[in-house]
């Protein structure tokens, strides 16, 4: 059973309908790209999982459910932790305040405090500063730390790479492999494509809110890769 | 002047018990709540009524626990649902609530004035740097101080507070990390509320109880959200605290203006950094 599938979805930011019939899935330990042009509608695919985007046809399907009016708290409560675009790091808590924050879904787990300080010793370090007093870096450790801590099944994460330098990107790269290879399954929704070809298997191309194409990532080049998400 | 200091601060005591509510409900639902200033008169009343059957102190208690259940019914029958609503359409519900609630109160208790007693325990003055002072006004000020000592550790310490603090700047990120913002919010207006209930019937030995008697000191706990920042918990005690020495200050030392000071503080405030007193400056 897939922990996260979009069957046939339009979805609309009040009168705008951004997607339109989006149809996918993630399978559990699988790691999934979505790419794709500049507004073609990939971070709205996060924002209707969010109940932030309205579903106008079709549904969610989140452990076998359907959902078609989720509640912003419903894929964090059913196992999908989401790192957003922009990383939301709350500026007026702590680090370990904000770390604390992806815990209040109580799944068990191996995922606490210990073990993200363990596998990012600086927000250990700084654990009392303000979220915000990070670097780009930084603040998407504490975001994908954040995230971690809901022990998740499934980790979507929404342009990570974005603003960070590419020895940061290869690192976030080997961490997201590793996360993978230990059981979370991965969907990145990306532009970069060295991130894509290091941590994916499998991918989407979404063009005008519908996707056009699917497959295997191993069958892709590098210059097929670059014409689906080039501006 | 140490009179008039503490006068001040039982003034900005009261602004705070009503602004906190305003605070609380803003950070989560992202509304201003017109109906606050009603809610507070109702609780006024509520408490004035159970008073003059028991004491003041069931009084207290009974407007306190009336007016949290108003808020949770508040919150789940009107708030939740226009939730998806345009900002402005929930205000002018709220401003529509004002409206009900006050004809409710004249139609109940009439438009003439009540007025409250102190309970005898809190009747009479006590000298303070050689000069009487109301005892009721130092209980004024310590109930203040407790709702803000108990409001600051629940919000610093407990898991719930987290919630709260994370969600009166993010609410939708709060909630995306899975947060069910709609259970806090049950508990943030039921709060809120609950204050504004406990705000009115505190101050009701100090003002005359009539259906528009929080009218005027809902636009000074607006001043005092605005000047502390909206969503921000400590700034509204310290505008709560200016605007109560500004409010005393200014009706001894510039009658003529003392109405218009706190507004001139907001503008002032506002030009001086937009984002009020523990706002971020963008």
């Amino acid at each position: 059973m897939p922990l996260l599938a979009f069957d046939h979805v339009d979805a609309t930011y009040g009168q705008a309908r951004i997607l339109h019939g989006v149809t996918f899935h993630v399978d559990p330990g699988e790691r999934v790209a979505v790419l794709g042009r500049n507004g073609v509608g990939k971070t709205t695919i996060v924002n209707t999982l969010c109940g932030v985007a309205d579903i106008q046809a079709g549904a969610i399907v989140l452990g076998g459910e359907r959902h078609t009016s989720p509640r912003h708290y419903l894929a964090a409560r059913s196992g999908i932790a989401i790192v957003l675009q922009g990383r939301g790091i709350l500026p007026n808590l702590t680090i370990e305040e904000n770390l604390l924050l992806g815990a209040s879904v109580d799944r068990p787990g191996r995922w606490d405090l210990g073990a993200v300080y363990d596998l990012f010793p600086i927000l250990g370090e700084r654990r009392q500063s303000p979220g915000l007093g990070l670097s780009g870096g930084q603040q998407q450790m504490l975001a994908i730390g954040r995230a971690l801590m809901a022990n998740p099944n499934l980790l979507v994460l929404d342009e990570p790479s974005e603003g960070l330098a590419p020895v940061i990107i290869d690192e976030l790269a080997d961490l997201f492999r590793r996360l993978a290879d230990e059981g979370t399954a991965i969907m990145l929704i990306e532009q970069n494509i060295g991130l894509i070809q290091r941590v994916a298997s499998r991918y989407y191309v979404l063009s005008k809110g519908t996707v056009v194409e699917s497959g295997d990532l191993a069958g892709m080049t590098t210059q097929q890769l670059q014409d689906h998400i080039t501006i | 002047m140490l009179i008039q200091v503490l006068n001040g601060i039982a003034y900005g005591g009261l602004l705070y018990l009503l602004a906190v509510g305003l605070v609380l409900i803003f950070g989560l639902r992202e509304i201003v709540n017109f109906a606050h200033g009603a809610l507070f008169m109702l609780g006024s009343y509520i408490g004035f009524s159970i008073a003059a059957v028991f004491n003041f102190w069931l009084g207290l208690a009974g407007s306190l626990v009336a007016m949290t259940v108003i808020g949770i019914f508040l919150d789940a029958a009107v708030l939740r649902p226009l939730r998806k609503h345009d900002h402005m359409v929930t205000v002018l519900v709220t401003f529509g609530i004002l409206l009900v609630l006050e004809a409710f109160a004249t139609a109940v208790w009439g438009k003439s004035f009540r007025s409250m007693s102190a309970p005898d325990l809190l009747s009479g003055t006590v000298q303070i740097a050689g000069e009487p002072f109301p005892v009721y006004r130092l209980f004024v000020i310590g109930v203040s101080l407790c709702v803000a000592a108990g409001l600051t550790a629940w919000l610093r310490f407990s898991r719930v507070g987290l919630y709260v603090r994370a969600s009166s700047v993010d609410p939708t990120t709060t909630a995306i990390l899975g947060v069910d913002t709609d259970r806090l919010s049950l508990i943030v207006v039921g709060l809120g509320t609950g204050l504004a209930g406990l705000s009115g019937v505190v101050a009701a030995p100090l003002m005359a109880l009539s259906p528009t008697m929080g009218n005027y000191i809902l636009i000074e706990s607006f001043i005092v959200v605005v000047v502390g920042g909206l969503g921000s918990f400590s700034g509204a005690l310290a505008a709560a605290l200016l605007i109560g020495q500004i409010h005393n200050f200014g009706a001894i030392y510039l009658p003529w203006a003392s109405t218009m000071l706190p507004f001139l503080l907001m503008v002032g405030v506002l030009i001086w950094r937009p984002t009020g007193f523990a706002g971020k400056r963008t």
